[in-house]
């Protein structure tokens, strides 16, 4: 887990409430106004998504809403910039792949 | 030397863009224009920088600005209010 | 189509100076800035700040973020969060977006464009892996959101940003397994590379990233060291075992909002890239359109804060707010506080090296070390001595110096000193031993009786050592003093202990 609950300047962690999200269909245990690349980050997850033409894995870089790298398919909605947006309660998050599409499908092979 | 990706959203190579400036793209919007180089999602926030270097270093031109449009923020279509073109 | 007298445009640490300046003179000022909360880049400083009182040296970042909203808040500043400025013309329109839902065009007497400015990537084979990332996003998964980047981390880039980031990685319990950078010298200044040294963090000089090794996500790295042609050395390649990559290497200008408002921009490489040209005011080519902070040229924070005052008092000033008198008294304070922060910060000159007090002087006592031999705008040590023993005079990048007969070794600079560059020494402790007291800022806080290891200025082990105190106060700002106890015969090598 690579929550930082007690840092030497910022202190405890607050409690926060704890809310679940899907993530590829698996549940994932996140904090109420998490950004969903940071509960992922927590969980080990570094993959976003897998781009167009070579199919390569892009997460994080800016993370600050900028590079749109760590873009993922947000409650069947694509390119959603998962460090600027908070998760809520029942979520459901996918790795995207290329452009992604509109549709909520099993696959994306485009 | 290996090739490396310059424009990170449309997956544009260092090789490509070199190409383009030595076939005549002088400016961003030039070489916009002939690689797609900053119109993937991010539109040029990450590679614009990179890409005016290039430009300056075969070139040997003074480094231009691209241009900006706006808005330079994303923004949903349907969202409610006027608009500044409006 | 709204009115508000003044638009700032960003509400980092210039934005909110300007704000609270124009607010000060009894203006109207409305602030816009496209996060859930104000305050910039100040909100991930957890460090202290250098410079003067009058700079709030000593002071980390996020309090002073703290500080500023409050100042805003009692003013009764128009804050816009969640808004972004998508637009904005030489009339003075702005448009805005907020909350991602609704469209609105503010219109402006006088703006205040104070965005800021973004990192900049290098590019190398791998540069696109997962585990790559700006030096900044780094700092904003730690300190903003709490979560690890990664657990062992490469830093390439040895500037200011490179190597306190390195330090704040440090604090969370990441691995730093080396810095980089192409030059022959750290960037950053002194004391914060021998924050880094003691903490065994190696530093290659005349380095580069080669590539980025992995397939998912990043799973080493292969540097190399280079020629003063800055060439790659064949043969010279070594690999790192890091899951992360941290881009410390530069920075640019957000100026794109004043170049849609037909802004002139002048280009200067050492100050980022393409900046909005501006007078002394900081009024840019365009009438009732003022720059502040980064987007006039990538400097310090404690440097935008001014700048912001600086197109505050003349956006005060032009609105008639106060008398050309009143607006030159305040505008010539700050123009004093600029040029202190400004002065020698190019330059960074070192002085020869620290030089040890007198062995006369070792008998008598406890003492105050300080190692702070480069000339950067910073003077907090010479405030917290309650004997006036440190100087450092009117010129605040003067190097300190200590008057060791009025030092009574209490200790008080210690945990003052942003570089955390001063420790306490006691050749007397005891018959067999002596003492070091040093600035601790890591969890876990060692506690007294603890047996730990004391390293030198390298953070290579030198002795065991005994924790005989360790206090904790308020005024040290959250900085822990801790001393240890270890023999009398590696008195000049112990620097600090193992983390």
């Amino acid at each position: 887990m690579n929550r930082i609950m007690e840092h030497p300047i910022l202190g405890k962690m607050e409690d926060k409430k704890e809310v679940a999200i899907w993530v590829d269909g698996k549940i994932l245990k996140a904090y109420e106004g998490e950004m969903i690349a940071a509960t992922l980050l927590a969980n080990g997850i570094k993959v976003c998504r897998y781009t167009r033409k070579r199919k390569e894995p892009r997460g994080v870089f800016c993370a600050i809403g900028r590079c749109t790298d760590c873009v993922m398919v947000v409650d069947g909605i694509p390119n959603v910039r998962t460090c600027i947006t908070p998760v809520r309660d029942g979520m459901k998050i996918e790795t995207q792949k290329g452009l992604g599409s509109w549709e909520r499908s099993e696959k994306d092979d485009e | 030397m290996e090739d490396i990706i310059i424009c990170r959203c449309e997956e544009i190579t260092q090789r490509e863009i070199e190409e383009a400036i030595e076939d005549g793209a002088n400016t961003f919007n030039e070489v916009k224009r002939f690689t797609r180089c900053g119109m993937g999602l991010c539109q040029g926030r990450t590679c614009r920088v990179r890409i005016e270097k290039m430009i300056q270093e075969i070139t040997k031109n003074l480094p231009r600005q691209g241009t900006y449009r706006q808005p330079v923020r994303p923004v949903n279509l349907g969202i409610e209010g006027d608009l500044l073109n409006e | 189509m709204m009115n508000k007298s003044v638009v700032v445009i960003g509400g980092g640490p210039a934005g909110l100076c300007s704000a609270i300046e124009v607010a000060k003179a009894g203006g109207e000022v409305l602030v816009i800035d496209e996060n859930h909360k104000a305050g910039g880049q100040l909100f991930k400083q957890i460090h202290k700040f250098f410079g003067s009182k009058e700079h709030k040296a000593g002071m980390r970042g996020i309090h002073i973020g703290e500080m500023l909203l409050k100042e805003a808040e009692d003013l009764g500043i128009e804050i816009w969060l969640n808004t972004e400025v998508v637009g904005l013309n030489a009339n003075k329109e702005v448009w805005v977006i907020q909350n991602k839902k609704k469209s609105l065009t503010v219109q402006g007497e006088r703006i205040i464009i104070a965005t800021g400015a973004q990192e900049n990537p290098i590019n190398f084979p791998g540069w696109t892996l997962p585990g790559v990332m700006g030096a900044g996003a780094a700092q904003t998964m730690m300190n903003i959101h709490r979560v690890r980047p990664g657990n062992k981390v490469l830093m390439v880039g040895s500037g200011n940003v490179g190597v306190i980031v390195s330090y704040q990685l440090i604090q969370t319990g990441i691995e730093v397994a080396g810095i980089i950078d192409v030059g022959e010298k750290a960037g950053g200044y002194e004391v914060h590379m021998a924050k880094l040294r003691r903490a065994g963090v190696p530093f290659y000089p005349r380095h580069t990233i080669k590539r980025a090794l992995g397939s998912t996500c990043v799973e080493g790295a292969e540097i190399v060291e280079v020629d003063e042609h800055f060439k790659p050395i064949e043969g010279s390649e070594k690999i790192l075992d890091v899951d992360t990559i941290c881009l410390a290497t530069g920075f640019t200008p957000l100026g794109e909002l004043a170049w849609m408002a037909g802004c002139a921009f002048l280009y200067n490489p050492s100050l980022g890239g393409h900046i909005p040209v501006h007078d002394e005011n900081m009024e840019t080519s365009i009438k009732g359109i003022y720059v502040a902070g980064d987007i006039t040229g990538i400097e310090e924070a404690s440097i935008a804060m001014e700048e912001g005052r600086m197109a505050g008092l003349a956006v005060a000033w032009s609105l008639g707010l106060y008398e050309k008198e009143e607006y030159i008294k305040y505008a010539a304070s700050v123009k004093n506080r600029l040029s202190q922060l400004r002065h020698n910060i190019h330059e960074g000159k070192s002085q020869k090296s620290m030089v040890f007090p007198s062995k006369e002087r070792l008998l008598k006592g406890a003492v105050a070390i300080v190692e702070c031999t480069q000339e950067i705008p910073c003077n907090p040590c010479e405030a917290s001595c309650p004997r006036h023993a440190i100087m450092i005079g009117d010129q605040i990048s003067n190097t300190p110096k200590i008057d060791y007969e009025k030092c009574i070794g209490c200790g008080l600079c210690v945990p003052a000193c942003p570089g955390q560059a001063i420790t306490l020494r006691d050749y007397i402790f005891s018959e067999e031993e002596v003492a070091l007291s040093i600035p601790y800022e890591f969890l876990p806080l060692p506690k007294k009786g603890e047996n730990v290891m004391a390293v030198n200025k390298d953070g290579q082990a030198v002795c065991p050592a005994k924790v005989v105190r360790v206090v904790q106060s308020p005024k040290y700002e959250g900085t822990a003093v801790v001393t240890i106890s270890y023999p009398r015969k590696f008195f000049y090598e112990v620097a600090s202990i193992k983390i």
